[in-house]
């Protein structure tokens, strides 16, 4: 089994393209993650999301309507959150590990409808694999009454800790590999 | 509470639990509940490794289909006690969150309607437009 200092050795700064395939397969292919935040009085609020990886960024991006606005609250209170990849369905993978990323969130205080620079998130994470979905802007009808899904806050997760389970097994010693997060 | 506890969770495999670490960042473990009727408590089997913590924690029941629909949820708040090797887990509050009772789809839009009428409202943001076309060019 790696160490964690074998996978962490202190001189790098490692980035999240340094795990291994089968965590970043995961990432990229589970529809949804069981998405942790804080509650006033401290309890966890786990709801699960669609979530995008965002390699480039070092991050992962949640959004949430304005009609259900209580994750971003909690985020804007107490930045502490975590990301559980525990569900393979549909996501095509054999055997894939559980993966939890734990981390600091930020929900800015902007309501978001344009698409703009959110198309792949769109496209792939959403419409593409919740076609179902599409009925919400299917007719005027529709649209006047789920305008707000379309109102949404975006939620940026920097990860700090990545716990996984190979093939979801979590009798299993799990690895554990800790980012370092540049300000 | 617990009836429905019962009732809501027999659709479910398995549930996640999620506590909170020793820096207290949420933690989350896949477990499989085991019910004690005459307690009514849940016990689960701690996961290898996980660095669980006693104290305020929840339990979330969900499922989606192949195509991410056919969604049902529901979250359990309450509190997590440690007992040798496993976890006991002590109901607090059952929140839905959707799929699991009759009209409930209708009763979300409303609510979801209210809620995003009040976030504008409290921030003096009148309801935007929302750009259809450039969603509908988006569709696959």
């Amino acid at each position: 089994m790696l160490t964690k200092t074998e996978l962490n050795p202190p001189q790098q700064r490692p980035a999240l393209s340094d795990l291994p395939e089968e965590v970043l397969a995961v990432f990229r292919e589970f529809r949804t993650c069981e998405f942790s935040t804080l509650a006033k009085d401290g309890t966890p609020m786990t709801w699960p999301t669609i979530t995008r990886y965002l390699p480039e960024q070092n991050q992962f991006l949640i959004t949430t309507s304005i009609g259900f606005p209580q994750k971003a609250f909690n985020v804007r209170r107490d930045r502490r959150v975590s990301l559980f990849f525990s569900d393979p369905t549909a996501s095509g993978l054999l055997n894939p590990p559980a993966v939890l990323v734990q981390g600091d969130a930020v929900a800015p205080d902007t309501v978001v409808t344009s698409v703009e620079g959110l198309e792949d998130y769109w496209r792939e994470n959403v419409l593409g694999r919740q076609p179902a979905g599409m009925m919400y802007s299917r007719n005027w009808l529709t649209r006047y009454l789920m305008d707000m899904y379309y109102m949404r806050i975006l939620i940026y997760t920097k990860p700090r800790r990545i716990t996984w389970w190979p093939a979801g097994d979590m009798t299993t010693r799990p690895f554990i590999y800790e980012v370092q997060n540049v300000a | 509470m617990w009836h429905d506890l019962l009732k809501y969770s027999a659709q479910f495999k398995s549930a996640v639990l999620t506590g909170l670490d020793a820096a207290g960042y949420p933690y989350s473990i896949r477990c499989t509940p085991a019910f004690d009727q005459g307690r009514q408590v849940i016990r689960v089997r701690s996961a290898s490794g996980a660095a669980l913590e006693p104290g305020p924690a929840g339990l979330l029941f969900h499922r989606h289909n192949e195509q991410l629909w056919d969604l049902k949820m529901f979250l359990v708040r309450g509190r997590l006690e440690q007992a040798g090797q496993d976890w006991l887990f002590y109901p607090e509050q059952l929140i839905h969150g959707g799929g699991l009772r009759p009209l409930q789809a209708v009763a979300t839009i409303f609510t979801m309607r209210r809620a995003a009428k009040m976030y504008l409202a409290r921030r003096g943001l009148a309801r935007p437009r929302i750009p259809w076309q450039d969603i509908k060019a988006l569709y696959p």
